[in-house]
């Protein structure tokens, strides 16, 4: 809670100035005499009892009424008037500017030095007790302000406070531009600048890190950087319409302090905005792996229980026609583990949290592996691997990359004319190892080759061969892990071609032979 | 059957439970089962079984923490199914001792094929050792030292031919990298695994028809190699 604003006590300034305050020079003038002319009415009746000298303390009491309600110009002129009143009106001889005593000059002449310096001082008193209500009213307004900003909670309530006070205490329009990349976004789009020298002092302003003005038509502007405590966020432009530029920079301390409370509270905001946002990704993260982790389980255990059964069945003594139906059934089932297991890797890859455990290691045996991996979905066809005999060690993570062969060799099967065989080879260019997979099948559809490896894209839409069309953008993923690329050819068969950086592969010494 | 072995399957699944034990039993083993770890040490204690079949993913415990108890206790065969894509979880299961692994789905044919790989090694380790073996072309003198391939002798160095014994001596089981590393170099390249890949291939080259299809030094991806007769 904001503690109660305490309020000013009332002050003798202020209790002066509620009795009205002569506006103009010929007010003021007319205050000065009516004064002066009061003083001579009250002390007229009384003069044969008090002595000139006493009546001129009263004229002093004038002088510095006057002082005090009509400035310093009145001031010296009541001061003048005082002297040449007292002289006509209560000085042998009487109703004459004529000096009759000599003591009588030595009294107009110190009551005329002294109600001029009376007068002087009451009013340098009372400038320094106006500037410092000014001040101190300024201050509740940066208090009631801060206060404002402390409790914005979004950027929009810190430029709508920032747009009100500004009006209210400093008659400017406030334009609030926010830092995005290396331009200035103004944070209300209606709210933009509107001339190119604007954007540009805005601009200094941000790069300087600097207060720039600018002055454009009848327009007075001034922008002030908001520094965080590591970069700039943004500028905070304010309008002073036909403000007088020197008063505006008179005060410039203040827009900085201004400037420096709007700073405080962005920054507070995007580091409250960073901390929310880190602490959601760790909780989708945690969330994530959990769900993963429950649905490979949760789904494995049917699909392992379905495939075993099966199996179990497909070694029973059976009909025939039984005996096809269990082959399906496992079949089927193995399908759907593969499709499963896809779409967990592809869950995992887009999530990022796959770190690939790369090592130095043969091409030759993950090719060897996939082969056996797949076993009988490559039954109908033979696989033919050349690879260069000086093909190098080649730095990669081997179960990712037997995923890799896995779904490019069980895609070659499925769209490869039956007993065709299906080609893997290798060579080396560039700095990169160019790994190939190919048959002799229809080819991808010309006008969706650049399109295959884009997630759910298959060849043919309906097709009768199945697939999700998961298994080439998971390909593409986990070579882009590699830092490698994949592309997609027709040359008389579908072909995918994958690159894998060469590096250098570690020295193996060569062993002395014990002959 | 001279083969029927008592075989303790951990598993908390009863369907998986009910398909493997039916398998096992139609080849004339006697089945245990067991849903928890908890129950599993008594039973390894009470009923002296010959191999034993666990499930990695438990809901009431640490497969990978039992086998290492287990271990300290028994030198029973152990069989682990497990998930796929966990290839941290099984070599950490093969570290700590488990003999092979299964990865779920399974088929029944492979599954009974480990279990008897398993059962005969058990045997094999309590008669005396071998001097002489053979795969596909290949004849193995222990005693020689000697390396045949269709009748002619093969050159093999001396680290080829301990990466080929330590891989017979352990035939049919998955061997870890670390494992093979330990047995072939010692400790000292245990982090090395493209030395012990570079070596595998040489036997593969000299010693298998087609080096990148291999029918005996075969490949378990991320976790190691195994060797099939």
């Amino acid at each position: 809670m904001n503690p109660a604003s305490p309020t000013p006590p009332p002050h003798f300034a202020e209790i002066l100035n509620s009795l009205g305050h002569p506006r103009n020079a010929i007010a003021r003038m007319a205050w000065m005499v009516a004064i002066c002319g009061l003083v001579t009415l009250l002390a007229w009746p009384l003069h044969k009892v008090i002595d000139p000298a006493n009546v001129a303390m009263l004229y002093v009491l004038a002088v510095a009424l006057v002082a005090l309600r009509a400035g310093k110009i009145a001031a010296i002129m009541a001061a003048f008037l005082s002297t040449a009143l007292l002289d006509f009106f209560f000085m042998f001889p009487r109703f004459t500017f004529t000096v009759g005593d000599v003591q009588h000059v030595v009294t107009l002449a110190v009551m005329l030095v002294v109600a001029l310096i009376v007068g002087n001082l009451t009013i340098v008193l009372q400038r320094q007790t106006v500037a410092a209500v000014e001040r101190e009213r300024q201050a509740h307004a940066l208090y009631q302000f801060a206060s404002q900003l402390a409790g914005a909670t979004t950027l929009e309530q810190v430029n709508n406070a920032t747009r009100d006070f500004l009006h209210q205490s400093h008659n400017g329009r406030s334009v609030l531009l926010m830092r995005g990349d290396d331009k200035l976004l103004p944070l209300e789009p209606s709210h933009h600048l509107q001339s190119e020298l604007q954007s540009a002092a805005a601009i200094a302003a941000l790069r300087l890190q600097q207060t720039r003005h600018a002055q454009e038509g009848n327009d007075y502007w001034l922008f002030l950087p908001l520094h965080g405590s590591t970069y700039v966020r943004g500028v905070l432009a304010i309008d002073f319409g036909d403000a007088v530029p020197a008063t505006v920079c008179a005060q410039q301390a203040l827009y900085e302090a201004i400037a420096a409370l709007v700073a405080i509270a962005a920054e507070r905001l995007h580091f409250v905005e960073v901390a929310q946002r880190t602490q959601l990704q760790m909780t989708d993260e945690r969330l994530r792996s959990a769900i993963l982790a429950a649905l490979s389980h949760d789904i494995r255990t049917p699909l392992t229980v379905l495939y075993g059964m099966a199996d179990a069945l497909a070694l029973a003594q059976l009909p025939a026609a039984a005996r096809e139906t269990v082959a399906a059934m496992r079949e089927q089932a193995l399908r759907l583990n593969s499709m499963v297991s896809n779409l967990l890797d592809m869950a995992k890859l887009r999530a990022g949290n796959i770190r690939p455990n790369m090592e130095w290691q043969p091409l030759e045996e993950v090719i060897g592996a996939s082969i056996k991996l797949l076993g009988d979905a490559l039954a109908q066809h033979p696989v033919k691997v050349s690879l260069p005999a000086d093909m190098p060690l080649l730095k990669f993570d081997a179960v990712l990359l037997e995923r890799v062969l896995c779904n490019l060799l069980e895609n070659a099967a499925k769209y490869a004319p039956p007993a065709s065989s299906i080609g893997i080879g290798a060579r080396v260019a560039d700095g990169f190892a160019h790994i190939s997979v190919r048959d002799t099948g229809p080819g991808f559809p010309p006008h969706k080759l650049g399109k295959v490896f884009d997630l759910f894209e298959r060849g043919e839409t309906e097709s009768l061969v199945p697939g999700v069309g998961l298994g080439l953008a998971i390909c593409r993923s986990i070579v882009a892990a590699h830092g490698g690329e994949i592309r997609a050819e027709n040359c008389g068969g579908a072909c995918v071609t994958f690159t894998l950086p060469l590096g250098e592969p570690p020295v193996i010494e060569t062993e002395e032979s014990d002959d | 059957m001279s083969d029927s072995a008592v075989i303790l399957l951990i598993e908390d699944e009863a369907q998986i439970r009910r398909f493997v034990r039916k398998a096992l039993e139609d080849e004339g083993h006697q089945v245990l089962e067991c849903a928890t770890l908890a129950h599993s040490m008594a039973h390894v204690h009470e009923s002296k079984p010959q191999l034993a079949v666990l499930d990695l993913g438990l809901p009431d415990g640490d497969g990978i923490s039992f086998i290492r108890e287990l271990r300290t206790q028994s030198a029973l065969p152990v069989l682990v199914l497990s998930a796929r894509s966990a290839e941290g979880e099984k070599i950490r299961a093969l570290d700590a001792g488990a003999d092979d692994y299964l990865t779920k789905p399974f088929s029944i044919g492979e599954l009974l094929a480990r279990v008897r790989a398993l059962l005969r090694r058990n045997k094999a380790e309590n008669s005396a050792p071998e001097s002489a073996f053979s795969f596909g072309e290949v004849q193995v003198d222990l005693v020689r030292r000697q390396v045949a391939r269709r009748g002619n002798l093969v050159h093999l160095t001396p680290i080829e031919y301990r990466l080929l014994c330590a891989m017979l001596s352990d035939a049919g089981k998955v061997l870890t990298y670390r494992h093979l590393l330990r047995a072939v170099w010692g400790n000292a390249h245990s982090e090395s695994n493209h030395y012990l890949r570079i070596y595998v291939s040489h036997l593969r080259q000299k010693l298998e028809d087609d080096a990148a299809q291999p029918k005996h030094f075969l490949t378990e991806t991320g976790v190691g190699y195994r060797f099939q007769i």
